[in-house]
């Protein structure tokens, strides 16, 4: 377990120091410095450092896609050719999907959820930093391929046998698999150590019904990232021992099937859509309330449509295939099912709305996010529903109708669920708030710009433009004004402005760095456990373990019903009661000790990867590093030594941890 | 947070302002007579499909405006206008159980429509006729088995351009000769994979004689945006006269013509992938091409009758010039069939395209056709590579494909 506190009384357990080696490596000491980051454990550093790889990867992403955009403003683009197009568009999902939007929600899950349990870190800390480090060597991988000989072209999708090695004859697709697998295996980690978390370190007195919702959202999404996570690890080994052992499992002349890898993908494929999309959700289910200053409406309904998303997300994924010829019966069912999923889904939506009826709104940027999701959400929603309907979906799929749907979802939805969880949590990580000014600038240039980039899609993909297209032409672009060609050019145009809202962002980012000025304990008078502690965090998270009588805890400990008016009164501030915590503050909190294997690990698996395509004395190198990291792992001490149990002082407000170990 | 208000409510009524703009724009927006526009069905099965839409859209929309509104309400209505901080109230159960059964009926009724129409698209037994649709890289061929009753004696192999009786039932039957395609004609149906190793069914009738364009919608690698089709709809007679010149004898061209020259030519450069039905070389022996020595996909375009096609190589570039094309194109109904099976003449040949494409395919269309990149496939082509062609030999390979229609 994470917080190793000493025991009180009894006997003493065996104790082994960090300088004790048992013949591999002490563990390291610094907490300056960048090896404070390289080695840490902290799962706050271990977010921040998710955050920071998530908005590179969003940035890497986004070029992709403004360059794909470029080549479709006019017709017959010549910004790039065919064969970097369709690395493009492959490159721009992939990195999206699993390199900023599953990350940066890996971000927020690691910071909050151990806060908002009231946790003092997560479950397993080092597993919590390999599966960092991990994700960023995958994500390297995937993105060295640009330099070695071009990048995936498949699409991210990947669809057999167009991934195979005589229709993708690059090593692309190779680099696409390793470096997919390392990353499915960070989050698959990730994923096992969210939920041991969530069920064993939850402060006393919080029951799963008192969770905050962000907090389930994540559990949810954690439970369909273990049961689909296997799926496509095995597709991808499927794939990569075809492409690079001459296995034959998708090859057609040898009696496979093309549609296994349909089935795979998909089943994996699904989930992740809620993956990506419950974040999001959870989010905003804490900004929601804390700016309408009213509890969610409904909170259980809102917990178990999650929950049941969730669970009938693993029954949806052949409506990704309408028209791959499955039979009338199986497009029937999943059909229906699909159309089954709005149900909770719409839930949802109307528990957000009623959350604001009848509250105090304040709109904050944080806010205007968390309404834009709504909004734009239930746009994309719609229209989903809309292709559920199989034979309409075989008129919308593989078109830009398509393509206009899921970027409302995921731009509209999970990106701003993102950005409001970014403003929302700003000061509670970093001390300082972003600028609101500059906030709105950037909420309202997204807004626009997200609109006349995917709005106008509709248009395209109704009016027949398909997707994945390098080139479109004139000839089928229709007649009259508003032809396909002006809509193309107006996305076009947008996606710029939905560029410019989010350097609106990042230039706030570095003010905010660079103003003196610290923000308030508790600037939004906010609702959940991650407030009752300092901004940012002590590296021990909480001076007491919070017990916990609410949902909403913090609000409740701040507020008091007015019998007679059934309002709220305040009747302390967020200050107040962390100086209570602090007052109050355990004693001989001892917190896991910084370690080199994550890193070192994660090294040894990349290069065993790598060799996939390198060749064999390259896997043995990498071998040999993972096995004498983990045989380092082993046998590293965990506990730190007698002298780092500090009693603390008796001032009780600058009680110092004792230095790490 | 106050002053924040006034701000937000001008914002507000611009941003409504804005919404209703380009909720007018949007319904007015859209292009007049794309060729694949999805809503304008000109057969029973996209008009099955489009019967959906007329059901699904407007809920979607109702749903849309409704939830919107009750949005735009809730954030006018409830802002903070210093009102005391509201009783911590979590929810009422009824409204939660209405709110979730309400949809529920709903997508009921919807689930309904879509389950019937989904069996009738699936439905075989009315099929009046036959055809083998195969996709490879990057390009249709159309397999017309004899089928006596459409007068189909003997089978017909085309490419580019699906030819199909008006207010007939076709039903195609597609696969693959390498990785999946989709067969799309948005006008006439939804589309359908065409998977290699399976046959997909799918159905087909248009209304009315005329020309339906599409285009491969499934992302088939390198050139997946340069594979398109057309389906050509005509009447029944008019049907019988294109099925009796596709199955008619060949004619060699004159001798002492370029067009006879153009013959070797071809004989020397093409026919190893490029079967011309009846072509005969010089010792009077059949010629039977051999595209699977040659090309990964083992085919390639039957040229049998390729002037009587408006387009080649993956319908991406027209056999007619600007203004023949646009002369079938917005040919009315009645007119359509004459002028389409008049095909390509002298006049009308995009000599511009076909002559390139004959230079250099691959500069044209991006294909795996570079010799020195094939080591994966053995030496096999994905798509036609560059010939090396004298202008003198293009000359003559333009006579002699002229010859035939």
């Amino acid at each position: 377990m994470a917080i190793i506190e000493r025991p009180g009384t009894g006997t003493t357990p065996v104790v082994v120091t960090p300088q004790q080696t048992l013949g591999a490596v002490k563990r390291p000491v610094a907490t300056k410095g960048w090896r404070e980051w390289l080695f840490t454990v902290d799962h706050k550093k271990i977010g921040i450092m998710y955050g920071v790889v998530a908005m590179v990867f969003f940035i890497i992403g986004g070029v992709e896609a403004l360059l794909i955009r470029l080549q479709l403003a006019m017709p017959d683009g010549q910004i790039l050719s065919a064969d970097k197009y369709n690395q493009m568009f492959t490159m721009h999902a992939t990195t999206m999907v699993f390199l900023f939007a599953m990350p940066m929600a890996g971000a927020f899950a690691n910071y909050f959820l151990p806060l908002q349990i009231g946790a003092r870190d997560v479950a397993f800390p080092r597993i919590n930093a390999l599966s960092l480090w991990l994700l960023i060597i995958g994500g390297l991988v995937l993105n060295a391929s640009w330099f070695l000989g071009g990048a995936a072209d498949g699409g991210w999708f990947m669809y057999a046998p167009n991934s195979g090695p005589i229709f993708s004859p690059s090593h692309g697709v190779d680099f696409w698999v390793i470096g997919l697998q390392i990353a499915g295996v960070a989050s698959l980690l990730g994923s096992i150590n969210l939920i041991v978390t969530v069920l064993n370190m939850r402060a006393p007195g919080m029951s799963l019904m008192k969770m905050p919702v962000f907090t389930w959202m994540i559990l949810v999404v954690q439970f369909l990232l273990v049961f689909s996570l296997p799926v496509i690890t095995v597709a991808l080994v499927l794939l990569m021992l075809q492409r690079s052992y001459g296995a034959t499992f998708f090859d057609v002349s040898q009696g496979a099937d093309p549609l296994l890898w349909q089935h795979l993908f998909w089943i994996f494929g699904h989930p992740e859509v809620y993956v990506l999309i419950l974040p999001a959700f959870g989010i905003i289910s804490e900004v929601l309330p804390t700016f309408a200053r009213k509890p969610l409406f409904g909170y259980p309904f809102v917990v178990f449509s999650g929950a049941s998303i969730g669970l009938v997300g693993f029954g949806v994924w052949a409506h990704h295939m309408f028209a791959s010829g499955l039979g009338p019966v199986s497009v029937a069912v999943f059909s229906v099912a699909t159309m089954a999923i709005a149900i909770p889904t719409g839930v949802k939506i109307f528990n957000w709305l009623l959350t604001m009826w009848g509250g105090k709104i304040w709109y904050t940027t944080a806010m205007n996010f968390a309404i834009g999701l709504v909004v734009l959400f239930t746009i994309g929603g719609l229209s989903g529903v809309t292709h559920s309907v199989a034979p309409s979906d075989t008129q919308q799929t593989d078109t830009y109708y398509i393509v206009a749907h899921f970027h409302y979802v995921l731009f509209g939805g999970m990106v701003f669920g993102l950005f409001s969880g970014f403003y929302y949590w700003w000061p509670k990580v970093f001390g300082k708030m972003l600028n609101e000014k500059l906030g709105a600038w950037n909420f309202w240039f997204m807004v626009i710009g997200m609109n006349m980039t995917f709005g106008p899609m509709h248009i395209l993909g109704l009016q027949g433009q398909p997707r994945r297209m390098y080139v479109w032409t004139e000839a089928r672009a229709g007649e009259g004004f508003f032809n396909l060609g002006f809509w193309n050019l107006i996305a076009s145009i947008g996606s710029f402005i939905l560029a410019v809202g989010i350097l609106f962002f990042l230039i706030n980012v570095v003010i905010t760095a660079r103003s003196k000025q610290q923000a308030p304990l508790d600037p939004w008078d906010a609702r959940t456990l991650e407030w009752l502690t300092t901004s940012p965090p002590k590296a021990h998270n909480f001076d007491r373990i919070p017990v916990v009588h609410h949902l909403d805890e913090f609000f409740h400990r701040k507020y008091e019903e007015d019998t007679a008016t059934h309002t709220m009164k305040k009747v302390a501030e967020g200050e107040d009661l962390v100086r209570a915590e602090a007052d109050a503050a355990d004693a001989h909190i001892h917190l896991p000790s910084p370690s080199y294997w994550p890193i070192l690990l994660s090294i040894g698996v990349g290069l065993l990867g790598l060799g996939v395509v390198y060749g064999i004395p390259m896997m043995v190198i990498g071998f040999a590093i993972t096995l004498f990291s983990a045989y380092g792992w082993v046998l590293e001490p965990s506990v730190a030594e007698e002298i780092d149990f500090e009693p603390s002082d008796n001032d009780g407000n600058t009680k110092e941890i004792a230095p790490l170990g | 947070m106050d002053t924040v208000s006034p701000v937000k409510s001008l914002t507000r009524r611009i941003s409504t302002t804005v919404a209703g703009v380009a909720g007018a724009v949007v319904l007015a927006g859209c292009a007049q007579n794309a060729p694949q526009d999805t809503w304008k069905p000109k057969g029973d099965n996209a008009q099955m499909i489009y019967s959906l839409d007329k059901l699904v859209f407007p809920i979607a929309g109702i749903v849309g405006v409704l939830v919107s509104a009750l949005a735009g309400y809730i954030f006018v209505k409830f802002r903070d206008k210093g009102q005391a901080i509201p009783a911590q109230s979590h929810g009422k159960p009824i409204v939660e159980i209405v709110l979730t059964i309400v949809p529920a009926l709903i997508l009921t009724v919807v689930g309904v429509f879509t389950f019937r129409t989904i069996m009738d698209l699936a439905e075989t037994q009315d099929t009046e006729m036959i055809i083998n649709v195969t996709g490879q890289q990057w390009w249709w061929e159309y397999d017309y088995p004899a089928q006596a009753d459409q007068g189909i004696t003997q089978p017909i192999i085309t490419s580019g351009q699906l030819v199909i009786p008006e207010d007939t039932n076709v039903l195609l039957r597609e696969t693959s000769r390498d990785v999946i395609h989709s067969f799309w004609i948005p006008a006439l149906n939804g589309k359908k994979d065409a998977v290699p190793g399976r046959i997909h069914l799918l159905r087909m009738q248009a209304d009315q004689p005329g020309i339906y364009a599409g285009q491969c919608t499934e992302f088939c690698g390198l050139s997946h945006a340069n594979m398109r089709m057309e389906a050509i709809a005509l009447s029944k007679e008019d049907f019988a006269k294109w099925v009796a010149n596709q199955q008619k004898a060949y004619t060699p061209p004159a001798e002492g013509t370029l067009a006879k020259e153009g013959e070797t030519t071809f004989i020397n450069q093409c026919s190893r992938c490029h079967q011309v039905n009846g072509i005969k070389d010089a010792n009077g022996k059949a010629i039977i091409s051999a595209p699977d020595e040659n090309v990964y996909s083992g085919a390639a375009p039957n040229l049998t009758t390729l002037m009587t096609r408006n387009t080649f190589a993956g319908a991406m570039f027209d056999l007619v010039n600007q203004k023949c094309r646009a002369d079938v194109w917005d040919a009315k109904s009645e007119e359509f069939g004459a002028k389409y099976l008049a095909g390509v003449s002298e006049d009308c040949l995009n000599e511009k395209n076909l002559r390139a494409w004959l230079r250099n395919a691959p500069a044209m269309k991006p294909m795996y056709a570079d010799p020195a990149k094939l080591e994966k496939t053995n030496g096999l082509y994905r798509g036609m590579p560059n010939l090396g062609l004298t202008e003198d030999d293009i000359d003559k390979l333009v006579a002699y494909l002229l010859t035939l229609k």
